[in-house]
């Protein structure tokens, strides 16, 4: 019998020795844990549609090396790019505003790295994303973003995660944000790439919210086909605070997120939404979590695929509301939509409630585009294909309205026109 | 202008439409009447183009041009239209964007320059007066929450926007009152032209009132038993359907 795949050795050398020892240590101590860590395979539950998607070459192992070309990014004024995981000072513009901290890993005090090194992973249930433990076993870079008690950041901070796959290999990028209490920020996070060879984003992201604070986190995703692209977003939320995600995602090779919320305190809220294309024979993979944790809180979620050629979307939502957790309010829609009949979606949702006073609701729906809609648009002479695009839109058209940064708003629309002029070829 | 000749129809393998014959010429108004079933939807959607129709047997032309071979979209940028009997709800494609893609489509075809978005909200604006729609809708989705009244004027603010050879007005009447019968109907007469057909499908001789039609048929059974003039409206309103031989709506439907 063939034993079950494991984690190349190569993958767990780090690159990256400039990092403050506390933080060094860190990474040591997690790769130390993911020696021969078995790789997700069909019969992984969390994995079971994308682990053959997930191509672990050795070659892949290599940290990409720095530099390379800057790609086109929406973005406004407060802008860091991280390259290949690593902060590029010189085409940043790290912003000046008062009580707002934002610093790269390798610039921080060890007295501050040793109190990072705690807090990374912290907001993260690793058992449900293996993958990103690669990430705090490999990271050579990353921002710590903190927020002064009340500060609030006049525009979003956008982070352009660009790879140069100029040669084989992966990047590890790394945030943290640190909010205080009643702070607020909007933190854009776009993902693209330029280069030909194959490479692999291991992205993680963190947010600790405290009492009163609200943060937003926006997050395109839209590498080229030869990225793998394996993202978790870790949210925890202390009372009173809220906390919005919008992700707008274009498919590849492999493209997976877990965002995982736990409401830690009492009144907190999340609004999750997220918008997913496909095409060709991409791949894309959302997995979600909300954890209502303690009594009052609400949280609400909305996530829309569509699914164009032999490509497939997977939508997995979790909501788990806890013993203590009376009186949560969990709404969790997704809808999905086939625009070929070799496309594929597979949506799931979870719910586990051992509170037994609470509102829940939940409903998956996947269809096609529908055919009275269309005989209604096409007998006013709209061309077919043009009817198709406005239906296909109008299943999205709210959530992409609601980003609430335009030049990601703008961007989005762009790509989404892009992929509407393919998906919507001459049949 | 249109020239129907033993058009059957088929939906689901059933046969609803059984051999229909009917001449249009230009600047006239025809009225089909008929009880509930007898085929009157199924006509006005096979003339539109929609595919969950069958036709099985007969032809259409549209001033010499066989109508059936076009694509749906292609009939609309000829001059057909047609007022739908329950109007599409579309949430997510706003009333306006949806007008002026299908009006810049007809000017597109007829060779003028597209309107840009605020000559056409400045059109679009006067139309929606002209059916005493509230511009507020224009900003709505496609039917969207819409009463049936609004629907029914949404359709015949498309009809005057798109100024089409051929409105084929499905059971427009139906579900207004007094006054939106009103409305509808001034705006139904605002595009009698010269150059223009009107076929009013209706189950009731009341909107002939305000439109007058000057042919009318009755469809029973997926035939046209019977055509006259304006007179014939009036004797089935005073008789029935029932000196027909029409016993009731189920059997018209068989
Ligand atoms: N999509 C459909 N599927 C099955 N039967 C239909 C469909 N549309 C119409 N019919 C049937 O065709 C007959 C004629 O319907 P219709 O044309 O709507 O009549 P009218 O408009 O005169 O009331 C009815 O028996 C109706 O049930
Ligand atoms: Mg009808």
């Amino acid at each position: 019998m063939k034993s079950a795949p494991t984690l190349s050795s190569a993958f767990l050398k780090p690159a990256g020795e400039s990092l403050p020892q506390p933080l060094l240590a860190l990474r040591k101590e997690r790769g130390k844990a993911l020696v021969d860590m078995p790789l997700p395979t069909r019969k992984t539950e969390n994995w079971k549609y994308s682990s053959r998607h997930l191509k672990l070459s050795d070659e892949l192992a290599n940290s990409l090396p720095a530099g390379g070309a800057t790609t086109d990014a929406a973005a406004g004024g407060y802008r860091i790019v991280i390259r290949n995981g690593v902060v590029d000072a010189s085409t940043s513009v790290l912003p000046q505003v008062e009580g707002l901290s934002v610093q790269r890993f390798a610039d921080l005090t060890d007295e501050d790295a040793a109190e990072l090194a705690r807090s990374l992973d912290s907001t993260l249930d690793t058992r449900a994303t293996q993958m990103a433990r690669l990430n705090s076993a490999r990271f050579e870079d990353g921002l710590l973003i903190r927020l002064k008690p009340d500060t609030v950041v006049d525009q979003p901070l956008f982070v352009i995660h660009e790879v140069t796959a100029t040669a084989a290999g992966s990047a590890f990028p790394r945030i943290y944000v640190d909010a205080g209490r009643h702070s607020g920020m909007t933190l854009v996070e776009e993902f693209l790439s330029s280069g030909d060879e194959s490479a692999m984003v291991d992205a993680v992201t963190e947010f600790t919210l405290a009492d009163g604070a609200r943060i937003t986190g926006v997050r395109l995703v839209a590498e080229g086909q030869n990225i793998q692209h394996i993202g978790a977003t870790g949210v925890r939320q202390l009372r009173s605070s809220r906390f919005e995600s919008h992700c707008v995602g274009f498919g590849g090779p492999l493209r997976r997120h877990d965002l995982r919320v736990r409401l830690e305190g009492e009144g907190a809220e999340c609004k999750l939404n997220g918008v997913v294309v496909t095409q060709d024979k991409q791949h894309y993979d959302n997995h979600t979590c909300i954890d209502h944790m303690v009594p009052n809180c609400n949280s609400e979620e909305t996530y829309r695929n569509i699914a164009a050629d032999e490509s497939h979307a997977v939508f997995n939502g979790r909501i788990h509301i806890h013993k203590d957790a009376q009186k949560s309010n969990a709404n969790m829609n997704n809808k999905n939509l086939l625009l070929s009949t070799g496309a594929e979606i597979d949506t799931k949702p979870e719910l586990e409630i051992y509170a037994d006073d609470v509102k829940c609701a939940h409903g998956a729906t996947i269809g096609q585009l529908d055919d009275t809609s269309l005989f209604y648009l096409v007998s006013r002479g709209i061309a077919r294909r043009e009817a198709s695009v406005l239906l296909t839109m109008a299943f999205i058209n709210e959530l992409v309205a609601q980003i609430p940064v335009e030049q990601v708003r703008n961007s989005a629309n762009e790509r989404l026109n892009q992929f509407f002029d393919d998906a919507f070829r001459e049949a | 202008m249109l020239s129907i000749k033993n058009l059957h129809a088929s939906v689901e393998g059933k046969e609803i439409l059984k051999g229909i014959n009917l001449e249009i010429k230009a600047g006239e108004v025809h009225a089909i009447m008929g009880p509930n079933g007898s085929g009157k939807s199924t006509l006005s959607q096979v003339l539109a183009g929609n595919e969950a129709f069958e036709v099985t047997e007969g032809e259409v032309t549209l001033n010499g041009q066989n109508l059936l071979e076009l694509e749906t979209e292609d009939r609309a940028l000829e001059g057909i239209f047609l007022a739908f009997q329950y109007p599409v709800e579309i949430p997510g494609v706003s009333n306006l964007q949806f007008l002026r893609t299908a009006v810049n489509a007809a000017r597109q075809h007829q060779g003028q320059a597209e309107m840009n978005a605020a000559e056409f909200m400045k059109l679009a604006k006067e139309v929606s007066k002209q059916v005493d729609l509230d511009p507020a809708f224009l900003k709505r989705g496609v039917n969207e929450g819409f009463s049936g009244g609004e629907k029914k004027r949404n359709e015949i603010m498309q009809a005057l926007l798109l100024q089409p050879k051929l409105a084929i007005l499905d059971e427009t009447d139906s579900g207004l009152d007094i006054d939106a019968l009103k409305v509808v109907s001034d705006g139904v007469n605002a595009l009698r032209a010269e150059d223009r057909a009107i076929l009013m499908v209706t189950h009731y001789q009341r909107l002939l009132d305000y439109i007058v039609p000057d042919y009318v048929h009755v469809l029973a059974g997926g035939r046209i038993i019977k055509s006259g003039g304006r007179e014939l409206a009036l004797e089935l309103e005073e008789r029935g359907y029932g000196w027909l031989g029409i016993k009731d709506e189920e059997a018209a439907a068989n």
